[in-house]
């Protein structure tokens, strides 16, 4: 390598070292917490406090987004699907079994939620597509609530029914 | 170097380091929001969209800083310009599995800019990478 590109390379480097200590230096708790699965919602929506940000405090964790082909692969081996629209929405058609919790009505609904299934679960949240923010919002809090894998499809129902997949009609 | 290429050349310098330095102390300030953002790429296992939340804007404030300063502009020009072409490539995927994300390229959770959209400003961004790269040698000889 050229003398000149070499030392421009090198200090390159070591540029991008200094940005990656620093971030690390500001966001280690962080971090170590996500490789750890410490990561949780001590600071969730549903706790009605306002979120703080401290290194002394629980991060807050967030849903892993899906796509329609791991949606089905997920439901396939028995993933809970959950139907974050309102309930008359969820009359007209939902995904197979999805268990419906409308974002609405979260106090309502919890309990029963709760009770019927396990946190261990894999939850697939969604609701009408792309744009739809609820089931994202929905989401965090089941992770506030100790839920440990929790996903978001963002295509949600209007792409889960335009792909010609199984729906079901029917109030919950 | 004639006097107009040199007037480029710094307009490419500040426009690369101001717009990167603005990317990096925004997205710095809500590292979480910025995860979800890296997560919804669908590229990296869960922990790492963290890790890279976490030190991606320091390392795009870092180089910003010194080519703002004119110090080690040819390294920091090198670090944007390798950066910018792995959020092209990120950004192609995107468009080739047909995710609708917002690219996470400012505002952390806020707005949404497609993936073609931040791609032709990519695009546009090499501009002043690659000529404050190529004349930045230039500028520290005699």
């Amino acid at each position: 390598m050229i003398p000149g590109i070499r030392t421009m390379v090198i200090e390159a480097g070591v540029i991008f070292a200094i940005g990656v200590v620093l971030g690390l230096s500001f966001n280690a708790q962080l971090v170590l917490d996500a490789f750890a699965g410490r990561l949780s919602s001590a600071v969730a929506p549903s706790s009605g406090g306002e979120a703080v940000q401290s290194s002394t405090l629980e991060f807050q964790a967030f849903p892993l987004p899906v796509v329609l082909e791991e949606v089905r692969e997920l439901m396939a081996e028995g993933s809970l699907a959950v139907d974050a629209r309102a309930t008359e929405v969820y009359g007209e058609g939902h995904l197979p079994k999805a268990f419906a919790f409308p974002l609405g009505e979260y106090d309502q609904v919890l309990p029963e939620f709760l009770e019927k299934v396990s946190k261990e679960s894999t939850l697939i949240l969604y609701c009408s597509g792309f744009g739809c923010p609820d089931s994202f919002d929905l989401g965090e809090r089941l992770l506030a609530e100790g839920y440990l894998d929790v996903r978001v499809y963002e295509g949600g129902f209007p792409e889960w029914r335009d792909a010609g997949l199984p729906v079901e009609e029917g109030a919950p | 170097m004639s006097r107009p290429m040199r007037y480029f050349y710094h307009f490419c310098r500040l426009l690369l380091g101001g717009v990167y330095l603005y990317a990096g102390v925004v997205k710095s300030a809500d590292v979480v929001v910025f995860a979800r953002d890296v997560a919804n790429y669908q590229l990296l296992p869960y922990a790492w969209n963290y890790l890279t939340a976490a030190t991606l804007p320091y390392v795009e404030t870092v180089a910003a800083l010194l080519l703002l300063c004119n110090r080690k502009v040819r390294p920091a020009a090198l670090v944007l310009t390798s950066l910018t072409l792995v959020f092209m490539v990120a950004l192609t995927t995107v468009l080739a599995r047909g995710l609708d994300i917002d690219c996470g390229c400012f505002n952390p959770g806020q707005g949404h800019t497609s993936a073609g959209v931040a791609l032709l400003r990519d695009a546009f961004l090499l501009i002043p990478a690659f000529v404050t790269l190529r004349l930045s040698g230039r500028m520290s000889k005699p």
